[in-house]
């Protein structure tokens, strides 16, 4: 199973999960719906609409809660015929973060994947960066082939 | 925010199409979602009302291949434009690097549009944002509409365009203007990022 993280920070513990917990596929992701990293997915696209609809669902929960002037949703479970579905968020020096794992239930189990979210919330809190991130730029040539790349896809 | 993967070399950003009720943002991506070829997008999502209006928001995932050695993904998402869903709308503009707004170009919708406008700088300011500072295009939509049901693009640029952003009159349902649009903030969103200010 492929493990890709954006920030490399993040890739350890989600490595750690994924093989303790037995889980199909793993997202970490921003409240806006940006991937920090993932496990399972095969494909880019799929994995940004997994993530559009896990930061909904943490969007909506969260604004519900507000409204209700309760904590936010600790964690929402679904388990279905085959697959169970696991969503939670947590605090780290990078901001709240999401977890959104699907796993077979037939080789895991919502005990198991929380039990092991436990460890990847830890995880993920002790090795995120601490104060600002020193910016890297692009390359001067990139916006001189943004023109042509953009001509080339949208055929104009 | 837009996230820039130095090591593997990959840009993903978040673009917002706005504007009022039925003014075209859903119809903006069906067609970018029919156009793009297979493998360059995702599942076009649509979080829709039983009548096929947009209650939370449609996601289209595209990706524009290489630029500079750069693996560059967007993710379009439109907002529900009519006016009691704004808590969702806000929901959505959460973290955008750029917004496309899409105006309805008929005469009478100018209050509506107007009122969208500003619903935009305020659900922005909520999140921090200036919306001097966000890379925005304007799309005057339904522009196939009879002339004297519609206002022209100049008219349109004077009655919204404050800030002088790059503007286009479209035709999202055939297809015109549609791209241009696209490819207008793609450029804004991706020079301020290669700029080096936060997007």
């Amino acid at each position: 199973m492929s493990t890709r993280a954006v920030e490399s920070w993040t890739l350890q513990p989600l490595t750690d999960f994924v093989k303790e917990a037995s889980v199909r596929l793993v997202l970490v992701l921003t409240p806006a719906g940006q991937v920090l990293a993932q496990s399972g997915f095969s494909r880019a696209v799929d994995v940004m609409s997994a993530a559009a609809l896990g930061a909904a669902i943490v969007a909506t929960t969260a604004e519900l809660a507000r409204q209700l002037r309760q904590p936010p949703f600790a964690a929402l479970n679904h388990q279905g015929h085959r697959h169970g579905i696991f969503l939670a968020t947590f605090v780290t020096e990078r901001g709240t973060l999401a977890v959104l794992a699907v796993y077979d239930l037939d080789i895991s189990s919502i005990g198991l994947v929380q039990l092991f979210y436990e460890q990847l919330a830890a995880d993920l809190k002790a090795a995120s960066p601490k104060g600002a991130v020193p910016k890297q730029v692009l390359a001067a040539d990139f916006e001189r082939e943004l023109t042509d790349s953009l001509n080339t896809l949208f055929g104009r | 925010m837009s996230l820039v993967n130095f090591t593997t070399r990959e840009i993903t950003c978040k673009i917002v199409y706005y504007g009022p009720g039925r003014s075209g943002k859903t119809t903006n991506l069906h067609y970018v979602y029919g156009r793009v070829p297979e493998t360059r997008r995702g599942r076009m999502v649509s979080l829709a009302t039983q009548t096929d209006r947009t209650l939370f928001f449609d996601f289209l995932p595209i990706d524009l291949g290489q630029i500079s050695g750069f693996t560059t993904r967007f993710q379009l998402y439109t907002v529900p434009g009519q006016v009691y869903y704004n808590a969702t709308r806000r929901l959505v503009l959460q973290g955008s690097d750029g917004v496309v707004f899409v105006g309805d170009s008929q005469a009478r919708q100018l209050d509506e549009n107007l009122e969208s406008l500003q619903n935009l700088q305020s659900n922005l300011l909520e999140h921090g944002v200036d919306v001097r500072a966000m890379p925005l295009v304007m799309q005057y939509n339904k522009q196939d509409l009879p002339r004297e049901l519609i206002l022209t693009q100049p008219e349109l640029d004077d009655a919204l365009n404050f800030r002088g952003v790059p503007s286009f009159a479209a035709d999202a349902l055939h297809g015109t203007g549609v791209f241009e649009t696209l490819k207008s903030i793609s450029e804004l969103v991706l020079k301020r990022l290669a700029a080096g200010s936060p997007a």
